[in-house]
């Protein structure tokens, strides 16, 4: 953890899931109650090289995810801190119940690092989409609840969570590329969103892959006039409602983006903030309430407007 | 151990029985309903359990050494309640606070209570549970045993199966699930509803050890659990054949009586068989 920004990003090769896997392994090295669980995704997490360092640190349980999660609130009651791998919409969905009762209910420490979430997997069809699981994470009392914007935010977040006192969901990225919006030497606390762009007329508050289109959009309002607040809100539960409000406040206008359906995500949870505490014009830029089509990713999202224009979009329609 | 100390450590374990029985009635009465059912089925199991084979200490709950038990058949906790309050986890005074406002004793297993290792109730949950606090012992070099309690028709949840297929796999000695096969599930027999046989050919091709026993003979239970680890490499299924509502007749192998009220009568009739003052 003290090799440099550079160093580290090298590791994760561009992917976050790789950044989970790497926080995990560094982890591992400083404490002997670290331990993974691979749902059979021991090389999606990148768990290969601390399995065959450390073959007791890594246990893999096969493609069971009801069962994996079980195990691990069964290891967190003996003191062990388990970090669970697996594909977002299987280790989510599938394991519902374990998660709600064995893990979340009895308050376990376990961290969930959730791969290819959101429509990463766009070709793979409805079955493979993400597109609820924060709505279902959310959901769950007790539960932290991360979207790291890239791979770095992954990596420190993950390491962030380990001091959690309670359960953690990271969701992670796929094979798509993650470009970088965390600069070097960012201290990242969770509970508490960055300010990436200043801005007085609008605010974009994003998280996951659209924090990338939401600077897009800041600078595309920028030429034509217009000043977008763009806050990077990793921390979706518990939320910087100190970061929200002011920016209610100070620009009177707030745009959401997410790759998530819009029931329960990032969006209903400024909304739920804003109409109590705040109440201003908002647009939500998420997926609809329905199955997406079958594509590659960025076609996917771009037919879904989840994409730089559409950002901007909204942040003129609010203005206008 | 010679022949009359054995009988003696026998009678003393059939007497505890009797006594959670009375508890769970006791439970029950104070909840005003529940799961006498698969409470009383389990009654011989807990007390060999809490009284013979467990090394816990109920003055010490989170002694970090100590045996773990899960009863993932978590509708049974008015038997759970009833042997930790035997055992000295708890007052006994816990008995009538079942169902209460902020009890830490309602109808299914709070962690928070001492002595209760785990939050159980939706069903196919405990053998990971346990599964996963055998692994954690031996990741942490610690001899601990844990057992599992599974009911019968629990077995119909596909995620036991997931948990038994991951146990053998990892070659986890240390565990044991115990089977109260009282044969009677919430709707009628489970033959009737999911049949589970061949049970004992299931567990085996899964790679347990299967061991067989009447869960109500206690010298059958108490050879079973003395002999545990049955391998070295393999855990170990008890499969207890029991009677639902054991020891009050008029609710023995009945789905009327896996669920239901409790008012003063009934109550007032189990006592009688039980040789309790209602």
């Amino acid at each position: 953890m003290s090799a440099g920004h550079d160093d580290l990003s090298a590791r994760f090769q561009g992917q976050s899931r790789l950044a989970f896997g790497a926080a995990v392994t560094d982890l591992a090295g400083q404490d002997p109650r670290v331990v993974a669980l691979s749902a059979d995704t021991v090389d999606l997490i990148g768990l290969r090289q601390l399995m065959q360092d450390s073959p007791d640190r890594v246990l893999e349980t096969g493609i069971a995810e009801q069962n994996t999660m079980g195990i691990a609130s069964g290891l967190a009651t003996v003191g062990m801190r388990p970090h669970v791998c697996g594909y977002a919409p299987f280790i989510t969905a599938r394991s519902m119940e374990q998660l709600r009762n064995d893990v979340a209910y009895a308050r376990q420490p376990v961290v969930i690092g959730a791969a290819c979430s959101g429509i990463a997997l766009g070709v793979s069809g409805g079955t493979h989409h993400a597109v609820e699981d924060l709505a279902l994470m959310r959901a769950m009392p007790n539960m932290t609840v991360l979207v790291p914007a890239d791979p770095m935010e992954a990596y420190l977040l993950t390491i962030a969570a380990a001091d959690r006192d309670g359960p953690v969901y990271v969701r992670l990225g796929g094979r798509v590329p993650e470009p970088p919006v965390t600069p070097p030497g960012a201290r990242l606390e969770i509970g508490r969103a960055q300010v990436l762009e200043n801005g007085s007329d609008v605010t974009v508050i994003a998280c996951g892959c659209l924090v990338t289109e939401a600077l897009a959009a800041a600078r595309d309002c920028a030429a034509s006039g217009l000043s977008v607040r763009v806050i990077n809100m990793h921390s979706i539960k518990p939320l910087d409602s100190d970061a929200v409000l002011a920016a209610a406040a100070e620009t009177g206008r707030i745009v959401t983006a997410e790759e998530h359906r819009l029931p329960g995500g990032l969006g209903s949870a400024v909304a739920e903030l804003l109409a109590r505490r705040h109440p201003v014009p908002m647009r939500f830029v998420a997926l609809p309430d329905s199955f997406a089509v079958v594509g590659p990713t960025d076609q996917v999202r771009a037919r879904y407007g989840l994409t730089a224009a559409a950002i901007a979009g909204a942040c003129r329609e609010l203005v206008d | 151990m010679p022949t009359s100390n054995r009988q003696a450590v026998l009678r003393r374990l059939e007497a505890e029985a009797l006594a959670i029985r009375r508890n769970i009635w006791r439970a029950l009465r104070a909840g005003g309903s529940g799961h006498m059912g698969g409470s009383l089925s389990a009654a011989d199991l807990l007390a060999a359990l809490y009284f013979r084979f467990l090394r816990v200490r109920p003055d010490e709950p989170d002694w970090p050494d100590r045996d773990r038990f899960v009863l993932s058949k978590g509708h049974a906790n008015a038997a759970l309640g009833a042997v930790l309050v035997r055992a000295g986890f708890c007052d006994e005074s816990l008995l009538d606070r079942f169902y209460g406002y902020e009890s830490p004793f309602g109808m299914h297993p709070d962690i928070t209570l001492a002595g209760v290792e785990m939050s159980t109730g939706g069903l196919g949950h405990g053998l990971s549970v346990g599964l996963g606090m055998a692994l954690g012992a031996r990741l942490q070099g610690r001899d601990f045993r844990t057992v599992v309690m599974i009911g019968d028709g629990e077995l119909q949840e596909g995620s036991n199966w997931e948990a038994a297929m991951a146990a053998a796999h990892h070659g986890t000695s240390a565990l044991t699930a115990i089977v109260d096969y009282n044969k009677v599930q919430q709707s009628g027999h489970v033959d009737a509803m999911l049949g589970i046989e061949p049970l004992a050919d299931k567990w085996a091709a899964f790679g347990w050890e299967v061991r067989e026993v009447d869960g109500h003979d206690m010298e059958r239970i108490v050879t079973a659990l003395d002999a545990l680890p049955c391998s070295d490499s393999r855990p170990t299924v008890i499969i207890a054949h029991t009677v639902k509502g054991k020891g009050t007749s008029f609710a023995e192998d009945s789905y009327l009586w896996h669920s239901t009220m409790v008012p003063d009568d009934v109550y007032r009739r189990a006592m009688a068989e039980l040789g309790g003052e209602p």
